[in-house]
């Protein structure tokens, strides 16, 4: 439940204060945001499985961020950037998926 | 890892980090349920992560929206720059040609009083129709030049624009159907509505032809002012013009010209003013600046 309302918060004040975003961050951002919700949707499952760890969550959640904003910005320093963000998502996108389909199992035991 | 690559992404959807810590727990004997700060702990840097996980998605779903937002101001601002500059230019436009009326009747009024200045008018009138200055109307000939068709084993998309592609009417075909014309003895000539005035031009950029820097397309009319019968019969004697219908044969280019009992051209675009002169030297004239980058 307080993970919950830790998102709902910060959704809220994101919305609300609007904070400006510096400019050379603003093309990591929406990669960020899809290695958060990997992370996310990971711990879920880990609770639905039974053995969530507030450490790994935390860390797996700091790094994915980091490293996918990371990957990003290496590929446009090499001129390979819609191809490395591309490959990023896709394999995000499969994670959240998988992650999706458990949590599912775990939910609707379907 | 026997497994390849994606069999590994599709496989560990889950990171195996959980399951490592799981085991580590398991290994030491610590109880599932930790202590109690520790537990605290936990949740609270959980709910940390999860209010800067928020925090991130609202961020970037308001940049995104603002993004956009911003796109279609910036072009809504652009268009009305547009609309007001186009405005301008058809007030100033308009003022022009209620100047150039005025000036013209004028101008008639103080020549018509003497007979030295009705031979300036009469020689007036005569270069006016000569610069294509005023639109003209009368019979004369039409001569109609189009691309071939398109075949139908040809690619609409990429197969137009290269070389091989002979059936298309060239800046060159327009100009000798053009020269024949004037030979022809035409008094006036509009291409697709566009009178040729003596400085015109008929050139190729690109795909297009462009008289006097305007795009014209395909079919290209070509209207002459002129009696269509002599118009025609010294038209078809242009050497130039029997090649011409030839090429166009042969590429399946449609070219075809009919003698007309009423055609009406247009003024062509009006000569622009590049060097005034003081007829009366006096110390108080104003010397007119000839028209920048004209």
């Amino acid at each position: 439940m307080i993970p919950i309302i830790g998102l709902a918060a910060g959704v809220l004040l994101g919305l609300f204060f609007d904070p400006t975003v510096p400019l050379w961050l603003q093309p990591y951002l929406p990669i960020a945001v899809v290695a958060a919700l990997d992370a996310v949707f990971g711990g879920f499952r880990a609770r639905l499985d039974g053995i969530f760890d507030a450490r790994v969550f935390v860390i797996s959640f700091v790094s994915n961020v980091v490293v996918a904003a990371l990957i990003v910005f290496l590929g446009d320093q090499l001129g390979v950037g819609a191809q490395l963000s591309t490959a990023v998502v896709v394999v995000l996108g499969i994670r959240i998926f998988g992650n999706a389909a458990a949590i599912r199992r775990h939910v609707f035991r379907a | 890892m026997g497994a390849s690559l994606l069999d590994a992404v599709l496989a560990e959807t889950l990171d195996p980090a959980y399951a490592q810590a799981a085991r580590d727990r398991a290994a030491q004997g610590t109880p599932s349920r930790p202590a109690r700060a520790h537990r605290m702990r936990g949740q609270v840097l959980v709910a940390l992560t999860m209010v800067v996980a928020g925090l991130l998605v609202a961020v970037t779903y308001h940049h995104a929206a603002m993004k956009s937002h911003g796109r279609e101001q910036i072009r809504a601002a652009l268009i009305g720059d547009i609309q007001k500059a186009s405005g301008v230019t058809d007030d100033l436009a308009a003022e022009l040609e209620r100047l150039r009326a005025q000036v013209a009747s004028t101008r008639e009024k103080l020549l018509a009083a003497t007979s030295v200045g009705q031979q300036a008018l009469d020689q007036l009138a005569g270069a006016e129709q000569g610069a294509a200055a005023v639109p003209v109307t009368g019979p004369g000939l039409l001569v109609t030049l189009a691309n071939a068709k398109a075949s139908a084993d040809q690619d609409p998309v990429g197969g137009a624009a290269d070389a091989s592609n002979g059936g298309q009417v060239r800046d060159g075909d327009l100009q000798v159907v053009v020269n024949a014309l004037w030979a022809a003895g035409a008094e006036a000539i509009s291409i697709n509505g566009q009178r040729l005035g003596p400085t015109s031009a008929i050139r190729f950029a690109g795909e297009a032809v462009l008289v006097d820097f305007r795009p014209v397309t395909n079919p290209y009319e070509v209207s002459a002012i002129g009696d269509p019968k002599t118009l025609s019969s010294r038209f078809i004697a242009v050497p130039e013009v029997a090649a011409l219908a030839s090429v166009a044969l042969s590429f399946d280019m449609r070219f075809d010209f009919a003698q007309e009992d009423e055609l009406s051209l247009p003024a062509a675009g009006t000569p622009e003013l590049r060097v005034a002169r003081a007829d009366t030297p006096g110390p108080a004239t104003p010397a007119a600046d000839p028209t920048p980058g004209g």
